[in-house]
Parts: C-alpha cells; sequence; structure tokens
C-alpha cells in the first residue's frame, strides 16, 4: 500500500505507541482487500463499548488510560443502559454501574457521549461525498445512501480510525462500488407509503431479494404525477429495514437521494437492468403475515417505538396522542431517543405528558441493545423471556427481539402501536378498515 | 499419489517434467492478516458464522448443520467456505481468543468480510483467503497442516511420510 511520508512516520511511532499501532491495524486492514491507499475521514460513529459484551468496558478503559485520543468529531453509538434514568428500564444496578465506566473514558478520549443509533438527527451530517467511518448499519446506509457521503460497515476499526483520522480506500469509499445492481419498482398506491412501518415493510422485502447489493428503489407517483418525497423519518425506517433482512450498505431513490437524480444515473454507464423487480401491495401484507406472531387482540405486554431512535418530532406525535389518556397496567411501553432530543422533549413538556400516560422516554438504548436480551436475563438472574409479546412500529426491532430477547412480536404503524399499549391488547383493526 | 503442486503458478514454471516438492502437498493461498500456525484441519464445507454457530465459552461447533456440530475449534485451523452474517464476528472472535478456546488460524475458500477480517488482525490470528476449493474434498478433519500466511502457502506432511515410510 502506497503511504504519505506523515502517514509512515504515524506508522513509526512519531506520535506515539497508539497512533503507531492503530496505523498498522489500519494498514493491514487495507493490504487484506488491496487498498491502494488510506485516505482522511472527516467524522466517526464509533461503536459504545456495552456492559453485556464480556470485556468489553474493561479494554476501552485500559484503551483510554493509554492516552488515547480521537482527531476528528466522533460519536457514539447505543449502550445496554439509559445511564441518566438507569432505573426506567429495569436493568440490574451492577449492569449500570459497569456501563456508565464508558462516559469519563469516553470523554478523556474526547469522544462525544451521544449513545445514539441515530447521530444524523443531532447534526452529524458528513457533506456530499466525504469519507466517513460509521458502525451502526442504519446510520451507514443513511450516511451512504440519504446524505452521499461514503462509508462501509464499520466495527471495532472504527476506533483506529477515530484516533488516526485514517480508513483505507476500498469498498463503498469507491465510486465504483456505488452503482445501482437491482432495480425495484414500486407500484404500492402513495396513500399506503403514509405510515413509518410501511417503509419499514418495504425495506424489508428488498433487503431479502438484494441481499448485500445495491437497490435502486423507484417510488410511486402521486395523482398530480409528482414522484412522492418521504419525510427523513420514513427514509430512516426504510434503510434500517434494508439492513435488517440483507446487509445492505447503500441504496438509492431517482429523484430523492443524491447520487441518483433519475434511473439512468444510478446504474453503472446507464446501464438500468431489463429486468426491474415490481413490488406491490400484496407483497407489502405480505411482511406483516411473516413477522408477525401475535393474534389480532391477544394480550400484549410491551410497546416500542423509535428503532431506531425517534426524532423530536415523531416524539410529539406520541406525546400528543397519550395526552389525557392512560397506558394499560403491566405494559412496558418505552419510545426510545437520545439523551439531547429526551432534553428538549422534557423542556418542551412531551416527557411529562407521555410519562403521565404511564409510557417511557428512554434514552441511550433499547430493548434489543438493553439487559433484556436472554443471555444477560440468565447471567443476571432475571426472567427469560423478558418480554413475552411486543408490539412495535419497526421491523429492525420485530426481526431482532425475537431471538435475542425470545418474545413473539407484531409490527403495526405507529398508532396501532399506541392503541395497543391503551388497551393491553394488539389492536391491529386499522390496517384492515383502511384498506 | 500424484505429488504435482497445487499451485499452477508453479507447476507452469517448472514445467511437466519437474519434481515434486518432497515436503508433501502445498496449496496456494492470499494472505489477509500476517503469521504462521500448524494444528488440526477442521473443514467446514458450507459457510460459517461466527455469530450464532459457535458456544462463546467453550469454542464448541453448535450450529446443527454443520458436519462438525460438537467439536471444538480451540487450536483448530478452520477452513470454511466462507463467512455468513456481516457483523459480529469480530466481537464473537476477540470473546473466543479471551477465553482461550480461539482457533489458531482461518482459511475461507472465498473472498473475507471486513468484520471477522478485523477480529482476527486484532486477535493476531493467521488469516488467509482464495483456497482452492479441492482442498476440502482431498483434505479430511484431523489432518495436521501448517498455514503460513505470509508466504502464502498452505502445507501438509502426506501421512507415508510423517510416519517416517520410505519413499
Amino acid at each position: 500500500m502506497k503511504l504519505t511520508d506523515s502517514e509512515k512516520r504515524m506508522r513509526n511511532g512519531a506520535e506515539g505507541r497508539v497512533i503507531a499501532e492503530a496505523m498498522d491495524y489500519i494498514i493491514q486492514f487495507g493490504e487484506a482487500f488491496n487498498a491502494p491507499r488510506l485516505v482522511d475521514i472527516s467524522y466517526c460513529h464509533y461503536p459504545a463499548e456495552m456492559g453485556i459484551y464480556y470485556g468489553d468496558i474493561e479494554d476501552l478503559v485500559r484503551y483510554a488510560k493509554r492516552g488515547a485520543k480521537v482527531c476528528v468529531p466522533t460519536t457514539t453509538s447505543t449502550l445496554c443502559a439509559d445511564l441518566e434514568k438507569p432505573s426506567i428500564t429495569g436493568i440490574p444496578a451492577k449492569l449500570a454501574r459497569l456501563q456508565a465506566e464508558v462516559e469519563p473514558a469516553h470523554r478523556s478520549m474526547g469522544i462525544l457521549e451521544t449513545y445514539t443509533c441515530t447521530p444524523q438527527l443531532l447534526g452529524f451530517v458528513p457533506p456530499f461525498g466525504s469519507y466517513i467511518a460509521s458502525v451502526e448499519s442504519s446510520a451507514i446506509i443513511y450516511f451512504n445512501s440519504v446524505l452521499g457521503a461514503r462509508t462501509n460497515r464499520g466495527g471495532l476499526f472504527t476506533r483506529f480510525s477515530a484516533v488516526t483520522g485514517k480508513y483505507p480506500l476500498m469498498g463503498y469509499l469507491l465510486p465504483e462500488n456505488r452503482y445501482g445492481t437491482h432495480l425495484f419498482k414500486v407500484m404500492i398506491p402513495p396513500e399506503r407509503l403514509r405510515t413509518y412501518d410501511a417503509w419499514c415493510a418495504l425495506g424489508f422485502i428488498i433487503g431479502k431479494i438484494v441481499g448485500s447489493e445495491v437497490p435502486v428503489v423507484q417510488l410511486p407517483m402521486t395523482k398530480s404525477q409528482t414522484p412522492i418525497l418521504p419525510r427523513s423519518d420514513f427514509m430512516i425506517g426504510l434503510g434500517a429495514a434494508l439492513a435488517t433482512s440483507g446487509s445492505v450498505t447503500l441504496f438509492h431513490i431517482p429523484s430523492v437521494t443524491p447520487e441518483a437524480r433519475t434511473v439512468k444515473e444510478a446504474f453503472k454507464n446507464g446501464n438500468v437492468p431489463k429486468n426491474a423487480y415490481e413490488i406491490r401491495e400484496k407483497d407489502l401484507d405480505d411482511v406483516y403475515q411473516q413477522v408477525n406472531n401475535i393474534e389480532p387482540g391477544a394480550d400484549i405486554d410491551f410497546v416500542t417505538l423509535g428503532c431506531p431512535h425517534y426524532n423530536l418530532a415523531q416524539i410529539e406525535y406520541v406525546a400528543r396522542k397519550l395526552e389525557g389518556r392512560r397506558v394499560r397496567k403491566d405494559i412496558r411501553f418505552w419510545i426510545c431517543t437520545n439523551r439531547m432530543t429526551r432534553k428538549q422533549a422534557e423542556y418542551s413538556g412531551y416527557v411529562r405528558t407521555i410519562e403521565s400516560a404511564g409510557a417511557k422516554v428512554v434514552a441511550d438504548t433499547c430493548p434489543v441493545e438493553s439487559h433484556m436480551r436472554q443471555s444477560t436475563c440468565r447471567e443476571y438472574g432475571l426472567a427469560v423471556p423478558n418480554v413475552r409479546n411486543m408490539v412495535t412500529d419497526s421491523v429492525k426491532m420485530v426481526r431482532y427481539v425475537k431471538d435475542l430477547i425470545g418474545c413473539n412480536t407484531a409490527l403495526a404503524d405507529t398508532d396501532r402501536c399506541i392503541q395497543s399499549a391503551l388497551k393491553g391488547r394488539y389492536d391491529s383493526l386499522q390496517r384492515r378498515k383502511g384498506h | 499419489m500424484n505429488m504435482r503442486s497445487e499451485i499452477p503458478e508453479a507447476n507452469k514454471l517448472r514445467g511437466r517434467t519437474s519434481r515434486p516438492p518432497a515436503s508433501g502437498k502445498k496449496y496456494k493461498v492470499r494472505k489477509i492478516v500476517r503469521g504462521i500456525a500448524s494444528g488440526e484441519a477442521l473443514i467446514c464445507p458450507e459457510s460459517f458464522s461466527f455469530l450464532g454457530d459457535v458456544d462463546l465459552e467453550t469454542g464448541e461447533i453448535i450450529a446443527p448443520s454443520n458436519p462438525n456440530k460438537g467439536k471444538t475449534l480451540k487450536g483448530k485451523i478452520l477452513v470454511f467456505k466462507e463467512s455468513k452474517g456481516s457483523s459480529g464476528g469480530c466481537v464473537v472472535l476477540m470473546t473466543l481468543v479471551k477465553k482461550k478456546v480461539a482457533p489458531a488460524a482461518l482459511v475461507t475458500i472465498k473472498a473475507p468480510d471486513y468484520n471477522l477480517t478485523e477480529g482476527a488482525i486484532l486477535s493476531k490470528i493467521p488469516f488467509v483467503s482464495d483456497l482452492s476449493p479441492k482442498f476440502i474434498s482431498q483434505i479430511p478433519t484431523g489432518t495436521y497442516i501448517r498455514v503460513d500466511a505470509d508466504k502464502g502457502i498452505i502445507s501438509y506432511t502426506p501421512l507415508r511420510f510423517a510416519s517416517g515410510t520410505p519413499e
């Protein structure tokens, strides 16, 4: 691999052992994939060390003590605890204390304590074409697709990119790997695409077909023959779903995402595939059939919103719907977000409204990342499974809680989730009536 | 026994009349992570997922579909078609190292994935790819093999040499 003089100096120890070691790892990594050189990155989204992984936090504390410092703005992904209000998730106090050790370590390294899967909601929006290093599949796909920044699916090496500011030029950093591979024509009536769960279901179908490649998604036209333009939360739900049923890292939506103003532009040399997959309303219905294993009307004990973490407008919406209402006794209802958005939601009174109704605004974590995983419950002597029947508006949540928590699940639109929490049973009426 | 080298380039260079290497069979591979290791081969003809297919405490293979179910990865040269599931492999591999039940080397037929490569670099586990699929049909599990990632070679000594039988 070709290195600049300054990169060679970094590798040879001119900036200390932490940098030398990180450079060695990154160079090995790049050489494994025949990267011709390293590039400078402008931002990192870093995998926060988790109390539920063996030795993870001890490893961070040791690394921080070596004097490691990040050299680019670096945000952190989710934890297994809500560190400001640990008791609201029911996490064992010992595990919460262990998890809290990440904060001083991250602070000493200059890492920002955002602890969220949606750093883009906090203003971390790398410009078009910029190189970044990110973890969290739903954030990665958003950075690549919606913003046009360039990142691969990062792992633990994000740490070495954060301290050196370098990443090998390979994978999705290279323009030739960013062209579309499959064309999908969405033939679903636009009025069916007005809820968050519908975009999740759409992404779930496409991800399953496309696997790890690059889908080009042609959206339906409105009655006035203009393309529908999805809201940013819908784009987050779509991306998260694509990265759940498949390992999609990048998608294009002509006239919406920046690298594909037209279908032709999304494909190399304008070679649009002759065969397009058509996605119909029936396919969308099938997703609910596939992933739901709670009968309509059955008792539930958990409702989750905020996968990936909700934005302020989504929290305001839930607060409005819950105003003056009361969540059924013994139902745990979590609305998950990041800590900064919760602060704003507290300021605006949304948290008070939601809590008065018996629901919780949870920061830093979510059910999948929490102590409610079966393995962690066993370790801490908690009931397994911790949840029996969960209703949620996110297909990513559905997919992962099934195995990790071991509960039954139902995917429903946000209104139905809220209704289910109020009634204490899975309320699936609206979708059937409406269509 | 056909003693010709498995390295196509080497055969071309040597020509048809060249002598076979005396030390045994060699397979050319591509270095992913540096290092040298030897041990018993554990052959998994299909894809392998570190997240889900292996017990984190014991290093035992737990996937019901794996022909080596019940065998441990500890100290073995894990030979598999490709890694399945693109995340989690790194953390699992490092956990196996901490528990001292990690494999001695990783060998794949297809190209590696980023995540497992990160895990192997951090754990200093030699890792090679681009192995000829013939290897899986020719070499049984339990064969003692040597992986030299730096030279890009996997070698083993056929039993009649190992047991000292004269040629």
